[in-house]
């Protein structure tokens, strides 16, 4: 059956035959790399494919679609993790394989066109990690694509042209994500993928360098060497599928916001360079350009340099020493660089801050979706989130109970509401209503109405509230509110749409969204407090439209709510 | 021939430690993008769509086609305010009752317009046509228009909006 099946597709041109591969000086586990390499590359494509089913590359979209990955569809995490530490796996394998390649020169004569497509293809794989980062489009990715293409940006002669070729014109947007998107996953895996096939082709037909030749030790390499090969990717697997697991995937920032400042850094691989940036100076960007070009060009020039035909590693110490150094420095650099940023404080705080963000968009994105607007009006999902942080940025520090220059009626959860309304006609110049005010103790302050029995007190108040438009009004205590209004307040007050009161502010819609709009935007009109009687600015020409009314609607959401409403609020 | 046994086991340790790391890695993947197949990924409101009053729709007056907008609809990751889920068509058929008719096709879903010259109904695609009370006149269609939910709540329409499967003779939400 095997027979009959084998010669079945011998004869359709389908058999395993030519010469068995040999492995000149016997199997070794010093030839493993390369094979987990093919198979970490693997990797990358079944999980860059899983991944490209859900991923969408627009500016809007594209960190909502990661989000969704990392925290809803089912292993997404998983597979999104294996797609990112794969590539930091791939990194570290390839400095093994060429450190392997270098110990055993193997780079000599006749093979040197095998080390230029393996130094080739690590700058591919780099590029394919830069091209990857920045599709998240979250901050990290999007501040670190920031710095990396105003690196290239400083090329002499052509910076221009490959920034607004990178981005896709004149600033990041969609068109940012389609090229980085297009390069990522058509572009560089079928250059990656042509330029492995010259590489493996080509090393198997020149076949393998043993330190020392022993042409009694030559094996065939299925199975003796495929089974090595096997065990070094499953213990590097296990590596890898073990970290993604502790790691829970990989990390993802809050979306990226070019007004939010972040502390970019580069994918860890890329630190040395950041540290030597750093280092450099004003020289930095010649600095982040020469030394790749630098070290590139030695890695180049090695096989043509060390031409001699011995491979004894004894006899090339100058340059295996060189190769050390270069790796030294790089590993040094990356120490440092790591060690820096773990000793800074300041830096740890706004990281932890930058977490806080990343932490709650997620919980925002999951639990309420994100806005066809972008990802970064997800934090705008949460309630009156626009509202409060106006309130917290333009109003807080005259109107918050607990701010020292309080110059304001206190704001808090319950204003405007019957009880606020209660001890505001009770004693209007207490300490929570206009006691710390200009208003406060003078002529034209509203006197106490401390000799008001219940139920007018009652009926009054119920009239008051049902200015606001709130649904819970009765409206048998409202009317019966009018008459002890016409006895108590129009002397003063006005409840006429658009008629000011006599001396004192109009109290039509009081309390509702409209009127709010309108005393937020000019609290000096004369319908209100009048040009005299209030010290809070005007904010129609500070604030638009839409934050006034945002404030307006987190006014009358605070009339309802409690303190414990306000607490339970995620953070804006 | 213990040297052969000795490969034999190196042959068959080396494909089953290469099958197991193919099946982790093929596993995750697999089950990712199975994922959105077990999953209602795009959320419609269940609760009934407010069409404005009833009174716009008078008596003896032809059907009139009404833009269903769902005021949130979840897709995946984002949450779309004002989406436009599909359309109806409406008519008065009696002083209290306001009939509407999903604009979706029965017969492949295509969207059902009104021949005003003919007085009935006629979906463009395989030319079916169905009266203006819905019922199936002639073409492929395997039955009527289908009626969508409608109530008059404090004189506005309230309509609820459903979605059937197409090319069945019974009407069945999808």
């Amino acid at each position: 059956m095997k027979a009959t099946l084998r010669s079945f597709l011998r004869e359709r041109g389908l058999g395993l035959e030519g010469r068995p591969a040999t492995i000149l000086g016997g199997a070794s586990l010093a030839y493993v790399f390369g094979a987990v390499l093919m198979f970490l590359v693997v990797v990358e494509a079944v999980s860059g494919i899983a991944l490209a089913a859900f991923y969408a590359p627009s500016s809007t979209d594209a960190w909502a679609s990661v989000a969704y990955l990392q925290d809803q569809a089912s292993l997404g995490w998983l597979v999104r993790g294996l797609h990112y530490h794969g590539a930091s796996a791939i990194v570290i394998i390839s400095g093994f394989h060429l450190v392997q390649t270098a110990l055993y020169g193997a780079y000599k004569k006749p093979r040197e066109l095998v080390w230029w497509l393996g130094i080739l293809l690590m700058m591919l794989t780099l590029a394919w990690a830069v091209t990857g980062f920045v599709l998240r489009w979250d901050q990290a990715g999007y501040w670190a694509n920031k710095v990396e293409v105003g690196i290239a940006a400083a090329t002499p002669l052509l910076g221009a042209t490959i920034k607004k070729v990178a981005l896709g014109g004149n600033d990041y947007g969609n068109l940012t994500l389609t090229r980085f998107y297009t390069l990522h996953v058509m572009i560089l895996p079928v250059v990656v993928g042509g330029v492995i096939a010259g590489h493996v082709a080509l090393a198997r037909k020149l076949g393998t360098t043993p330190l020392r030749e022993r042409t009694e030790a030559n094996a065939p390499r299925w199975p003796a060497q495929t089974l090595r090969n096997t065990i070094a990717i499953a213990v590097v697997f296990a590596i890898l599928l073990a970290y993604v697991i502790s790691a829970h995937g990989a990390d993802l920032a809050a979306p990226a916001d070019p007004s939010q400042a972040y502390d970019a850094r580069p994918l860890w691989y890329f630190r040395w360079l950041f540290e030597l940036r750093e280092l450099a100076g004003p020289a930095e960007k010649l600095v982040a350009l020469a030394t790749p070009a630098i070290v590139i060009g030695a890695l180049v020039a090695l096989p043509l340099v060390d031409h001699g035909p011995s491979r004894e590693p004894t006899r090339r110490l100058p340059y295996l020493g060189g190769l050390a150094g270069l790796l030294a420095l790089i590993g040094g650099l990356t120490i440092a660089s790591l060690a820096s940023d773990a000793g800074n404080d300041e830096l740890a705080k706004r990281d932890a801050k930058a977490e806080e963000r990343a932490v709650l968009a997620r919980k925002l994105a999951r639990e309420n979706g994100v806005p066809a607007t972008g990802a970064a009006d997800v934090f705008l999902t949460s309630p009156m989130a626009k509202g409060r942080a106006l309130f917290a940025a333009r109003c807080k520090s005259c109107h918050e109970a607990g701010s020292k220059d309080r110059k304001g009626p206190i704001i808090a959860p319950g204003h405007g509401n019957r009880a606020w309304i209660a001890g505001m006609i009770k004693n209007p110049d207490a300490d929570a209503y206009w006691g710390r005010t200009k208003l406060s103790k003078t002529e034209a302050a509203m006197r106490p109405f401390e000799q008001m029995k219940s139920p007018d007190v009652d009926d009054i108040i119920e009239l008051i509230y049902a200015e606001s438009g709130a649904s819970d009004v009765d409206p048998a205590k409202r009317d019966r509110g009018v008459s002890v209004f016409e006895n108590a307040c129009s002397d003063c007050h006005s409840r006429e749409d658009g008629m000011p009161g006599s001396s004192a502010p109009s109290l039509a819609g009081l309390a509702s969204r409209a009127y709010y709009l309108s005393f937020i935007s000019n609290p000096k009109s004369a319908l209100h407090m009048g040009r005299d009687k209030s010290q809070m600015p005007r904010f129609d020409k500070e604030l638009t439209l839409d934050e006034r009314d945002a404030l307006a609607e987190y006014l009358v959401w605070l009339r309802a709510a409690t303190p414990a409403d306000l607490a339970a609020l995620d953070p804006y | 021939m213990a040297d052969e046994d000795r490969r034999k086991f190196l042959k068959v340790a080396t494909c089953a430690i290469g099958g197991g790391v193919g099946l982790v890695v093929a596993g995750p993947a697999l089950t990712l993008l199975a994922d959105p197949a077990g999953r209602v990924t795009v959320t419609t409101p269940t609760a009934p769509l407010d069409l404005g009053l009833a009174e716009q729709f008078q008596a003896g007056a032809p059907p009139r086609r009404v833009d269903i907008v769902a005021p949130i609809v979840r897709d995946a990751w984002v949450a779309a305010r004002n989406v436009v889920l599909g359309a109806a068509w409406l008519r008065r058929t009696a002083p209290d009752t306001v009939v509407a008719l999903s604009a979706v096709c029965p017969h492949l879903g295509c969207a059902v317009g009104w021949d005003a010259g003919a007085g009935n109904f006629l979906c463009p695609c395989h030319d079916s046509r169905f009266s203006v009370a819905g019922e199936k006149l002639t073409g492929p269609s395997e039955r009527g228009m289908d009626e969508l939910p409608l109530q008059i709540v404090d004189g506005r329409l309230q309509l609820t909006w459903v979605r059937y499967k197409a090319g069945l003779t019974v009407r069945e939400p999808a």
